[in-house]
């Protein structure tokens, strides 16, 4: 459920997603089928770099996949995903192949970026998901700069950019909102409020309860949706989304939600107590999700064992092709510094 | 047809005309609108092109950059003006992380074709923080070319080539040119190739390495060493990245000494480069040291007169080095 600003997250139903009875049952299913794919991707990804198969780290959004899919889904081909480190995941539900997604995590030639970027910093240019830096809130900044393009354009395509609860604290942070503001621009700000940058909590980012109320000095709307809820983000981010399409400028929406895991690969995440993230994983949002569509006569066991063998077969395949694919060649480290 | 033009008209002719002739550019930056930039690079674009394509910002340059950077990627071409300087740094992260990087870290998948252009330089009594140069924290990042011109014919070519370049090119312009640099500027359309180095004054004795407002102080320099009878070589370093090795190398090797003359500070600046080039490449042909005359390696140019003055590079320490660098 969408809530206004002010709502905190413990007033939210933990167990439960919302429902939207007039969606089609199409519709329902595709969002959960994302979700499962993002989470059975990701949960892939994670082991694949325990058993060594690639170097760097990885960023898992295993928790967050309704932020990702519900404020992702409906985008069009020519729309623009401005993501962050924990985004390799929104390259997918783009529709990037998946052998890219993971010839990137292996580094190979075969990657969109050829190799250059760390594993989990993917952009899919064909589909205009930017090629993340790793500087924090800096694709709030290029994403903007792309919205002020598109509207000189006069084109109704929008810019979903992600990103963390730390990057509110950054400077990049205000110039980018407010220059939207100022200008009205086609972009929608996602703020995955999972309450930890990397080992600092919330109460250390922020003096405020719900970071959505910051829209408020840029003079655009600002939400708070419980995360988890796919629902909740889906029909927030539509609302948003047809905003920015008509022309009438940004929304932030803040999504309270939660990463199972620690900020990479090598955090064991010791900073939190086990009972919070306990208490977060039975508030996840495929199985809240699972619920509903069950109760609806939506899905059953069959269902969801045939998408799920689906989906890993799927992951095999690219997975084995990023095996396969060769690595660059040393040579091509000086290619594409200049235009 | 060419006429006299001031290196600031040239420079505001150059946006003229190519706003004009591409609808793709547009021009963002602070005070550069209805008032016409704080030195009037700018003046007449607003009346002429109107808010949308002269555009005053918000006074953040970090979002200056970005929106540069993002227009540039989805094909437009725009020119973002750093009033000063002295105020780039809170943009450093976007010109950094994101202009010189997204072309490689995308692999060519995203491009970046934005103009910079940043007003700099000491000797206006400026003080510490509107004399700057910080040419150098640029030139180290691959991916960016820097230009500096010194004439009002560069200013309009050179600025001609950096918007039509596909890179992201910052274009730096001492202010002390603004409205001391006069010269013959075509009327019509013609680039000054981003690379090459230009000679300003052939001599065979010795080589001066500079650029920017600099040029025309070592011209002063070369034509008081030339009553002592010694013919300097003046080379205008034009652009800084990437350098015209071939053309540096070229004069060294004719007149088998280099002076390196610039104004920012001294270490690990522009010249620690050229000198190192020159020394690697180019060491049997030399016949003395190679020297720097620079600013000193103090934080910035302060504002006290004698104090500015201590910092700023003349004649007379020009002339003084090309004096005892001649007696080799």
């Amino acid at each position: 459920m969408t809530t206004k600003t002010g709502r905190s997250v413990a007033e939210m139903e933990p167990e439960k997603a919302s429902q939207s009875a007039s969606q089609s049952s199409e519709l329902l299913l595709g969002l959960y089928r994302s979700m499962l794919k993002c989470r059975m991707c990701d949960e892939k990804a994670r082991v694949l770099f325990k058993q060594s198969k690639y170097g760097g780290n990885f960023y898992s959004a295993v928790g967050q996949e309704a932020t990702e899919v519900g404020a992702a889904y409906t985008l069009r081909d020519d729309d623009w995903i401005a993501p962050s480190h924990r985004d390799w995941i929104s390259n997918i539900i783009k529709g990037a192949p998946l052998k890219f997604c993971y010839a990137q995590l292996f580094a190979k030639a075969t990657s969109p970026d050829r190799g250059r970027s760390s594993p989990a910093h993917m952009g899919y240019p064909p589909l205009n998901v930017i090629t993340p830096a790793s500087s924090i809130a800096g694709q709030l900044n290029v994403g903007t700069g792309v919205a002020l393009g598109l509207k000189k354009l006069g084109r109704d395509t929008v810019v979903v950019a992600f990103f963390g609860d730390g990057a509110t604290s950054i400077g990049g942070f205000h110039e980018a909102l407010n220059f939207a503001g100022v200008h009205r621009l086609p972009i929608i700000y996602v703020c995955q409020n999972n309450l930890w940058a990397e080992s600092v909590p919330l109460r250390l980012q922020t003096a405020v309860t719900d970071l959505s109320v910051k829209a408020q000095a840029y003079g655009f709307p600002g939400v708070t949706v419980d995360g988890n809820d796919i629902m909740a983000v889906y029909d927030a981010s539509v609302r948003a989304i047809a905003r920015a399409r008509a022309g009438e400028g940004p929304t932030l929406i803040e999504c309270k939600t939660y990463r199972w895991y620690g900020h990479s690969e090598i955090d064991p995440a010791k900073y939190r107590i086990k009972e919070e993230v306990e208490a977060w994983k039975k508030k996840e949002p495929i199985g809240r999700f699972e619920k509903v569509l069950v109760e609806q006569k939506l899905l059953n066991d069959q269902k969801k064992a045939a998408m799920a063998a689906e989906i890993t077969a799927e992951i095999d395949e690219a997975v084995e092709f990023a095996e396969k694919s060769p690595y660059p060649d040393a040579s091509e480290a000086t290619d594409f510094v200049w235009a | 047809m060419a006429r006299s033009l001031n290196f600031i008209d040239a420079l505001n002719e150059a946006l003229h005309q190519e706003m004009e002739r591409d609808e793709r550019v547009f021009l963002l930056g602070e005070d550069i609108g209805v008032s016409g930039g704080v030195f009037k690079a700018t003046a007449g674009l607003y009346d002429k092109f109107g808010e949308e394509r002269v555009m005053d910002t918000p006074l953040a340059e970090g979002i200056i950059i970005a929106a540069a950077i993002g227009s540039a990627m989805v094909g437009l071409r725009p020119i973002a003006e750093i009033q000063f300087t002295d105020f780039v740094t809170p943009a450093m992260d976007q010109i950094i992380q994101q202009a010189a990087k997204i072309r490689y870290r995308s692999a060519g998948g995203f491009d970046c074709p934005i103009t910079v252009r940043i007003c700099c330089g000491g000797g206006v009594s400026g003080g510490l923080y509107h004399s700057q140069e910080n040419a150098a924290w640029f030139v180290h990042e691959p991916g960016l070319k820097v230009v500096m011109p010194s004439t009002a014919y560069d200013a309009k070519g050179m600025m001609l080539a950096a918007i039509r370049d596909p890179n992201p090119v910052i274009f730096f312009e001492h202010k002390k040119l603004y409205r001391t640099a006069k010269g013959d500027v075509p009327e019509g359309d013609y680039v000054v190739p981003i690379g090459p180095v230009a000679v300003r004054r052939e001599g065979k004795d010795m080589t001066v390495l500079t650029y920017g407002f600099m040029t025309q102080v070592a011209l002063d320099a070369a034509e008081e060493m030339a009553k002592q009878g010694v013919d300097v070589e003046v080379v205008d370093v034009r652009t800084l990245n990437p350098l015209d090795k071939d053309g540096i190398l070229a004069s060294v090797r004719k007149t088998s000494k280099c002076l390196i003359v610039h104004e920012d500070k001294r270490t690990m600046g522009i010249g620690a480069e050229l000198a190192a080039i020159v020394a690697e490449e180019a060491f049997e042909d030399l016949d003395g040291p190679i020297v720097r005359i620079t600013g000193p390696d103090i934080p910035a140019i302060p504002f006290s007169p004698p104090l500015e003055k201590f910092f700023l590079v003349n004649k007379e320490k020009i002339v003084a080095a090309m004096e005892s660098l001649a007696k080799y």
